[in-house]
């Protein structure tokens, strides 16, 4: 999936010409390599056979809109970033957009740098993510019992449980293992995870502790292993708290 | 609206309230006849047994009927009068009678109230779910443009582009702002034909004078996006049309076949009279529509997939069948499938050409335009 050329490849998905020929432009003079799909459908053709850094997805496509677009791609295990860019701007529709499975979200009329900033940032994101699990010692992570893949994005809990992992939580467990024993700060985990600021809220970064703690800790309201540091942010121990 | 609406779903109510009272006193009618004609077929029965008492007690059959008028004797049993139970019968049939058809007039009437009120409100729903998805559309058909000329300005001022850069990024926003230039004509257009307030003219038409006109408006687009465009229109055929309806017919169905072909091809017209009307036909190349779509090629907002109408509002097709529709003409579209070009036929009430243009028309061959390729502009 991730060849060389992949790395810095992104999918513009746009039935508007101009649109499509504009972002491209400003993308190839960025250094991305650069494909272009008018349809849903033939974005989902060119994905079964290449890989890509980005998509840059439309929602509102002829025949299969941008969403649907998403929603095939991560039924089929494809965990690529889409950045969704869409005429409609409401907060509904952005909730919409990341449920579906999107990373970013960009109403119509967007601004070129925020566009070319948010692309980076999420590039930027996941060539980190895939670096540090390139090798089989950092694609699996073994914790009280735990076992994560994360390339894969699945689990095996210490009760035996299976567990799936969004790109988020999976993420988020990237940061803390590659920081064994260190506090991160919320904000940190922002920065590193989101990126640009798709939620703004701290309070985010808790609900996805809390959910990691249900998935890997025997006792989630004592914790051995996602430990909070009050007013500063998280700790994750390896072993265990002796 | 609101008001309305307030009003709407008060009398709903108040008829829904009616519809259960008079079924209710239906029924409560039912059950008293019901009852009144079991006392009464009970007391004759008494009267019955009691003046067969009598007669078993010696009494004489003339005087039991005399002490008991509703009462007959035949061979000593005491019967109760034929010409009463007959009455009593028909009585009850009466009543049932009436209760029928007072009561399904009643809820038919009241039936029809609600139908009316339910369809008012249906209706109601329906134009404010369109207004919804109508302003939704439109704000997405602006935004795409927008998104566009906002785009080229920002990659202009970022990048300093070198001069023919420059040059293609400045023709693609001219062509952005006359996109959407165009979508507020027919926005406004739309807008105006669905209400009707639209006095359209009746004149005899030239066919062939109109198409040359709006032909001549496409030439340069059709030289660039490589489209071959040709005319064969009798210049005796003359139709009953509004002058500018015409205009705008013809234009846009041919922008649409323009927009059906663009990256090369053929649009052909022609045209001839059949049953008292002119029939023009519309023949391009482009990526034609499958059976399903066709239903849809003349409703608002219809975007095919395929690339042709990316440009489009949706309302192109639309504002051509309204304003067939108020010139007593009709319009259909036939494809032989996706990528196998279409053909639009129009078809309006033929007039009787004026009889000096048709005199001197009938000796001239057929007007031939075309825009070919590499034809030179002057």
């Amino acid at each position: 999936m991730s060849t060389a050329s992949a790395a810095t490849h992104v999918l513009v998905v746009e039935d508007d010409p101009h649109l499509a020929a504009g972002v491209m432009e400003n993308l190839r003079a960025e250094g991305y390599e650069v494909t272009s799909a008018g349809t849903g459908e033939q974005a989902l053709e060119w994905l079964a056979t290449h890989g890509c850094a980005l998509i840059v997805l439309d929602v509102m496509l002829p025949g299969v809109d941008g969403f649907g677009v998403c929603r095939s791609l991560r039924e089929r295990g494809d965990s690529t970033p889409v950045l969704f860019l869409t005429a409609r701007g409401d907060p509904a529709d952005r909730v919409h957009g990341l449920e579906a499975g999107g990373d970013d979200y960009l109403a119509k009329p967007f601004h070129l740098q925020e566009f070319l900033l948010r692309v980076r940032a999420i590039v930027r994101r996941w060539e980190w993510y895939r670096s540090a699990s390139a090798t089989a010692a950092t694609a699996l992570l073994r914790f009280g019992g735990n076992e994560v893949d994360f390339r894969a994005f699945r689990a095996r809990a210490w009760n035996g449980e299976a567990q799936e992992l969004t790109e988020k939580e999976a993420m988020i467990l990237k940061v803390l293992a590659e920081h064994g024993g260190e506090i991160v700060s919320r904000e940190d985990l922002l920065e590193r995870v989101w990126g640009y600021d798709v939620f703004p809220s701290t309070r985010t970064v808790d609900n996805f502790i809390l959910r990691l703690r249900k998935r890997f800790e025997k006792d989630p309201a004592n914790p051995r292993h996602f430990l909070t540091v009050w007013g500063v942010g998280y700790r994750f121990l390896k072993d265990g708290e002796p | 609206m609101k008001a309305t609406r307030v009003f709407q779903l008060t009398a709903l109510a108040l008829v829904l309230v009616s519809a259960v009272q008079v079924g209710w006193w239906l029924l409560d009618q039912h059950a008293y006849t019901v009852e009144k004609v079991q006392v009464a077929r009970a007391t004759y029965a008494e009267q019955a047994a009691a003046a067969q008492a009598l007669l078993d007690a010696g009494v004489s059959g003339a005087r039991v009927e005399q002490l008991l008028p509703s009462i007959v004797v035949s061979d000593g049993r005491a019967l109760l009068a034929p010409q009463l139970a007959q009455a009593l019968t028909s009585e009850e049939r009466r009543r049932y009678n009436q209760y029928a058809w007072e009561g399904s007039f009643f809820l038919l009437a009241l039936a029809a109230c609600i139908a009316v009120i339910a369809r008012a409100l249906r209706a109601e729903a329906r134009v404010h779910e369109e207004q919804e998805s109508f302003l939704a559309l439109v704000s997405h058909q602006f935004k795409t443009p927008l998104a566009s000329l906002q785009l080229s300005l920002e990659t202009l001022a970022l990048r300093a582009p070198p001069p023919d850069a420059a040059r293609r990024l400045i023709e693609r926003m001219l062509a952005d702002v006359a996109r959407m230039e165009q979508m507020v004509t027919q926005i406004l257009e739309s807008a105006r034909l669905e209400r009707g307030r639209i006095e359209l003219k009746a004149e005899p038409l030239q066919l062939a004078g109109a198409a040359a006109r709006v032909l001549v408006q496409l030439e340069e687009r059709a030289r660039v996006e490589q489209v071959a465009m040709a005319s064969t229109i009798a210049p005796d055929l003359f139709v009953v049309s509004d002058p500018l309806a015409l205009d705008v017919v013809v234009r846009n169905v041919l922008e649409n076949a323009l927009a059906a072909v663009h990256g090369g091809g053929s649009i052909a017209l022609s045209a001839r009279a059949a049953n008292g009307a002119v029939q023009l036909e519309v023949r391009d190349s482009g990526v034609g529509f499958g059976r399903a779509d066709g239903a849809r090629l003349f409703e608002k907002f219809t975007r095919l997939p395929g690339g042709g109408s990316r440009y489009g509002t949706g309302l192109g097709l639309f504002i051509v069948r309204r304003l067939m529709e108020l010139s007593q003409g009709s319009v259909s579209a036939h494809s032989d499938g996706p990528g196998r070009g279409a053909t639009v036929t129009l078809a309006w009430p033929a007039a009787a050409a004026p009889t000096a243009v048709a005199s001197l028309a009938a000796q001239t061959p057929p007007a031939q335009r075309s825009a070919p390729l590499e034809e030179p502009r002057s």
